[in-house]
């Protein structure tokens, strides 16, 4: 027994002597592992951060409650009295008043004021343990004496600070001075205030907005219930759940990209291990001959690389935890423009490295063993001279390829019927992986098929050495096709979104000025409007927020919407539809719909819950006049947010007595939309409130782009790792040519010549590859746009195949490939050849 | 709202805690509990003095006094099972003014959560096996938290005291929480006894701080408690403690230890002893020792006592207990040598500690030696 651990030792010294002498091959093989990890880990803690401040943290305390307590038709308030009720039966509940207020400034602020006491006591329960941190005092007595104070992140403070000059708003013609409490405090963009002053502040005195109930004992909930006065209804909540759940398909993106990061860095490191173990593989039959037992060396050998996963795993994650916060302000971004969710500053696990460790452990050994095998059952008698290749057999490649076939063939005919996003984009997985087997019997065969008709000569033994490096290169290839194909479909999806917004945009905004008035003042603005010379056509907007039950008879089953309204021309001007009940049957969509007896659908909401034209769902706005739901006529194009749209006509929503104060205008106008803009503003709208169509249409795609920035980055990351990847299998692969070269050199072939030669198989190689990524990247584009994307997002999108980015990627391989080829190449050229010579034997 | 941000408030709700009303929990650097509590001197004085002369009355000074800093009411019961099952009950009410404008105004116009007054409420039910405790936070608010005056009530959501009339007694308490629940009968014909000089209680040496004190240790109590669901049938003794002021430990001072001691017959009645000592407070050249500040009083049933003075008490922690890395004295001696008395006083569950916002010791003993009984014993600043 300690013989044989004796012997292990003995082979991992020898190992670690040979590391010494190589160290270029412990680094690659380390350097795949922590690029693996890091992108791994940076995109899981990033992902994990966001999902724990959905359920956590980032939300309103009130919105993790177990329940609420809400008016009746749960619009408008409820009296206070029903709180009192509550907290005197003893039970954990917490009263909100939450709306909007103007400041001087003409700029809208959502103000929450809530019981700060009954807040703070819910909050902490029983384990208030004090941090070290410092913490500056809470004036309880100015919050609760309902002194004008307001908290906000010192974050919005500093914005405040820097627009207005000082750290207190005018809000409602009342001076409020800011408390600026610190980022761990997770305000984000709210303004929070003691109940006690946002009443006045908010003119509500004795009225909530609503009651948050803390509790998920059954009993409880049964007392809340008992004890509901004024017709208020109990309605349960979800703790975050409808956010977990409307993010995930974001979270799952995110989780896929990462993963094919981490298959492209442990390329890398199989490659790498490879490699070292062509370098040993005369080493070891030593060792054998030497007397260490195959076992001996086998345990060694993983032992090896069970040091090396290891170590790289620390490295990896340490900076993976840097990446992610790195990342996460990007991620924030997104999630804060699609879904309006907020994170917080981030923790992270010690699980996440073990399973880090584990995940890269098992991929090492799943794809390692095989190779140690092979190697430490070769034949004693054996000289050890031969390549590696022997180690991969061509054959091999074609049963790849046949593999590949089969699963491209399974994902055809899966996709066709896949209807889930999880599923698309595990098929979208199965095809990624599936294209770069196809790579090296598809380079056997091109080459195959060139070495016919190059000349002879050195134009033939170049092609014919390109053959023999297939082996070599294959696995450095494959993740090179991987990650540009990635990039290439991604770039795509990207692109081809742009084009699709800016011109559902350009069809959306068909007036030149957007106008946004206090409520208060909307008639007033509006009889100005239409009373102006030049002002044509005006155009109107209604808003309010309803829920839909797309099952009648299930109230449990309820989605919160924006509800909105035209007038009819701007209706019929703005509004494209996808898919409408005058395609399918002979009723005309418009005149139904106009004479309120039909309601339209964004495309995303449909999606989400399923819903096709021609159902019938219940819209509680309108509910008293249709409670038997209305149908759905029509089904629009809405590249907003995913938080789902219904539209219904003017006349339905004045019919259904909805609020007509709160409306928006689009006008057109004749001349300069500066000169209107002045105009109004003599008329008292604040110029905050007006947008012009020029002013919209950089925002949103300024907001697009930096909705995708994460895509972007973590797709540039993939593909940094996969040229790292090239480049070092590259560097490897002419470290060990370097014998063949100084032979030919040796031969005569000049150095120039040399130098083309390489860098040709080099580029023919990365040429195949590049050209194999555009019909996958074609595919996977395809796939991310009309099933990902439209199943996990609900838009539509047009393809558009963007050229330019294709060959910018392609041109990027290009340029890591020759750096690889050149470096190697140059510094052969410092070393004497009997040396080069030598390298075979060594 | 937030969760962190309530952590940072509850964090500065605690530390209002510390400021107003009860040395507790040594903070995590062995800073001093005066310091915390000490805090701001010019803001103290802007609040009612606790004075000499004032000479208490009842039953009007049952009710909240606004504007002094803090107060409380402080109930402890030693109470029995039918099957003879020893059990140990505490609810406190706090007071906490937060600043002196608003406690002297009171209400701010007709905006009934406008307030300078903050409540806490804190109960227990320990048993030799269990020890099981709970906190609630309120505004004053007349629909919340607060106190009336007739008939008397003082109240937190639902714990409250119900009294029948102005005065305190007879009244029934109810509380609790989700682990346990009670309701309680309360009875007393014995006369409030004022601790110290009058109801002018010293803590410290020098006579800079002192609070308004006073006591009713006779009170018979029955009724119902309720543990995990299991419904037990009680009856016992209880000892109220009321005390209010607007500063309570001087800069130095590091936490206290109180007795609430029922000793049984002495010199021919019914007796409880009431004993206290502030760690650190004390006069360096009469006691350079111990450095402690001491108090006492004997009580007896029919309402007359003696205070003690300082030099006549002797206290000495004899075993420690190790909990959630606190060393609590458990086992204490208790000497009063001019009254013949010498206690040996031990929990009835070691593992008392009140896992509250505030973490102190809080918990039912038993008294062996020269007098037998039970009482209730409250360690703070460990």
């Amino acid at each position: 027994m300690s013989s044989a651990l004796n012997s292990t030792m003995a082979s991992l010294r020898v190992f670690a002597a040979h590391y010494r002498h190589k160290p270029l091959q412990a680094g690659a093989i380390l350097l795949g592992i922590v690029l693996a990890v890091t992108l791994l880990t940076g995109v899981k803690s990033t992902n994990e951060n966001a999902v724990r401040s959905y359920s956590q943290a980032t939300e309103l305390l009130s919105r993790q409650a177990t329940a609420y307590i809400l008016p009746p038709g749960t619009t408008g308030t409820l009296n206070q009295t029903q709180y009192f009720k509550l907290r005197q039966a003893g039970l954990p509940v917490l009263a909100v008043i939450d709306g909007h207020v103007m400041d001087d400034k003409g700029r809208r602020w959502h103000i929450t004021g809530s019981d700060i006491i009954a807040a703070t006591a819910l909050a902490s329960g029983h384990q208030t343990e004090s941090s070290s941190e410092e913490y500056p005092m809470v004036p309880m007595g100015r919050l609760l004496s309902a002194e004008p104070v307001a908290m906000l992140s010192q974050n919005l403070v500093d914005r405040i600070k820097t627009v207005d000059g000082s750290a207190s708003l005018n809000l409602a013609s009342t001076q409020v001075t800011l408390l600026p409490q610190p980022d761990s405090a997770a305000l984000g963009n709210n303004v929070l205030m003691d109940i006690s002053f946002a009443q006045q502040l908010l003119g509500r005195q004795g009225r909530l907005s609503y009651i948050a109930l803390m509790t998920e004992d059954e009993s409880q909930l049964a007392l809340a219930r008992s004890l509901l006065i004024d017709n208020n209804t109990l309605r349960l909540g979800d703790q975050g759940e409808a956010l977990t759940e409307l993010t995930a398909s974001f979270h799952l993106n995110l989780q896929a990209m990462a993963m094919l990061a981490f298959v492209v860095g442990l390329f890398i490191a199989y490659n790498g291990i490879r490699y070292s173990l062509m370098k040993r593989q005369r080493l070891m039959l030593k060792l054998l001959q030497a007397g260490i037992t195959r076992k001996a060396l086998m345990s060694a050998l993983l032992l090896e690389l069970i040091i090396l996963v290891h170590l790289g795993s620390a490295i990896g994650f340490v900076l993976g935890l840097q990446l992610s916060q790195w990342l996460q302000p990007m991620v924030a971004m997104t999630l804060e423009q699609l879904y309006d969710a907020r994170i917080l500053p981030g923790h992270w696990q010690l699980a996440w490295l073990m399973e880090a460790i584990a995940l890269t452990l098992a991929a090492a050994l799943l794809a390692c063993v095989p190779l140690y095998r092979a190697l430490t059952n070769q034949s004693l008698a054996r000289a050890g001279m031969q390549y590696s290749q022997n180690l991969i057999h061509y054959r091999s490649y074609r049963l790849q390829f046949l593999l590949a076939c089969g699963l491209i063939a399974l994902a055809a005919i899966l996709i066709l019927i896949s209807s889930e996003y999880q599923y698309s984009l595990a098929l979208l997985g199965l095809l990624t992986l599936a294209f770069p087997l196809l790579l090296p019997q598809l380079m056997l065969w091109l080459t195959s098929a060139l070495e016919k008709v190059a000349p002879k000569g050195s134009w033939h033994y170049l092609v014919a050495e390109t053959r023999e490096l297939t082996a070599p290169m294959a696995l450095a290839m494959m993740a090179l096709l991987l990650a540009l194909s990635a990039n290439v479909s991604m770039n795509t999806l990207v692109g081809s979104f742009e084009q699709t917004l800016k011109t559902w945009m350009d069809n959306r905004l068909h007036t030149d000025l957007y106008i946004r008035p206090h409520p208060t003042d909307a008639d007033r603005i509006e009889t100005w409007l239409r009373g102006t010379d030049g002002v044509d056509p005006v155009a109107i907007q209604w808003e309010a927020y309803s829920y839909i039950r797309p099952d009648i008879t299930d109230e449990a089953d309820r989605h919160r919407v924006m509800l909105l309204s035209r007038d009819d021309a701007a209706m019929l001007e703005t509004v494209s539809l996808k898919d409408s009940a005058s395609n399918t049957e002979q009723a005309e969509f418009w005149p139904d719909f106009f004479a309120g007896e039909s309601l339209m659908l964004s495309e995303p909401l449909a999606l989400r819950h399923n819903i096709k034209v021609g159902d019938r769902l219940l819209l509680e706005a309108t509910e008293n006049l249709y409670p038997q739901g209305l149908p759905v006529g029509a089904i629009y194009y809405d590249y907003g947010k995913p938080i789902g749209e219904v539209m219904i006509s003017e006349k339905l929503w004045h019919q259904a007595g909805m609020p007509g104060s709160n409306r928006n205008f689009a006008v057109g106008w004749r001349g300069d939309t500066d000169e209107l803009q002045t105009m109004l503003k003599n008329q008292g709208v604040s110029p905050a409130m007006m947008y012009s169509q020029s002013k919209i249409k950089k925002e949103a795609i300024k907001m697009f782009k930096r909705t995708f920035s994460i895509t972007v980055v973590l797709n540039s990351l993939t593909l940094l790792v996969a040229a790292i990847g090239l480049f070092s299998a590259s560097m490897m692969l002419m470290q060990s040519r370097q014998a063949p070269l100084a032979r030919l050199y040796a031969l005569g072939v000049s150095r120039p010549r040399l130098f083309a030669m390489v860098s040709v198989q080099m580029l023919l190689m990365v040429l195949i590859t590049a050209l194999l990524s555009l019909p996958t990247g074609v595919v996977l584009g395809w796939l991310l746009i009309h099933k990902v994307t439209l199943q996990a997002f609900g838009w539509s999108i047009a393809m558009v195949w963007d050229w330019w980015a294709y060959l910018q990627v392609v041109l990027l391989a290009l340029v890591a490939c020759a750096l690889a080829v050149f470096i190697p190449l140059i510094q052969q050229t410092r070393r004497p050849l009997i040396s080069s010579l030598q390298q075979e034997v060594l | 709202m937030f969760k962190p941000l309530c952590q940072l408030i509850g964090v500065a709700l605690a530390t209002l805690m510390l400021i107003a009303c009860e040395p507790a929990a040594a903070p995590e650097k062995s800073q001093g509990m005066g310091k915390l509590i000490g805090s701001d001197q010019a803001d103290i004085e802007r609040y009612a003095r606790v004075l000499p002369q004032t000479q208490l009355t009842f039953p009007e000074d049952h009710k909240a006094h606004e504007d002094f800093r803090q107060e409380w009411w402080y109930l402890t019961a030693n109470l029995e099972t039918l099957q003879g099952e020893p059990l140990g009950l505490q609810w406190t009410q706090f007071r906490i003014a937060l600043n002196p404008e608003s406690a002297l105004s009171g209400q701010v116009e007709d905006n009934s959560w406008a307030t300078g007054q903050l409540y806490m409420a804190h109960s227990a039910v320990t048993t030799a096996t269990d020890h099981l405790a709970a906190e609630r936070w309120s505004r004053g608010n007349p629909e919340l938290a607060g106190v009336d005056t007739a008939p008397l009530r003082i109240y937190l959501d639902n714990w409250q005291w119900q009294s029948r009339s102005k005065d305190l007694f007879p009244a029934i308490l109810e509380g609790g929480d989700a682990d346990f629940s009670y309701r309680l009968k309360l009875g007393s014909r014995a006369p409030y006894q004022l601790q110290g000089k009058q109801g002018f209680s010293l803590k410290s040496a020098d006579g800079a701080v002192a609070s308004h004190y006073y006591t009713q240790p006779f009170i018979h109590i029955k009724g119902e408690v309720t543990v995990h669901g299991e419904v037990h049938q009680v009856r016992g003794d209880g000892w109220l403690d009321r005390e209010w002021s607007s500063q309570f430990l001087t800069g130095n001072q590091q936490g206290w230890d109180w007795f609430a001691l029922r000793i049984g017959e002495h010199k021919g009645q019914e007796t409880a002893l009431m004993l206290f000592q502030l760690r650190g407070g004390g006069d360096l050249s009469s006691n350079p020792g111990a450095n402690h500040f001491f108090s006492g009083r004997l009580m007896y049933e029919d309402g007359s006592g003696r205070s003690l003075s300082p030099d006549e008490i002797q206290i000495q922690a004899l075993e420690t207990y190790n909990t959630k890395g606190k060393k609590i004295p458990v086992k204490w001696r208790l000497q009063v040598p001019a009254e013949q008395i010498d206690l040996t006083v031990s929990a009835l569950n070691p593992d008392a500690l009140m896992p509250l916002t505030i973490q102190y010791w809080e918990g039912p003993i038993s008294i062996e030696g020269s007098h037998q009984g039970r009482g209730y014993m409250e360690l703070t600043g460990y």
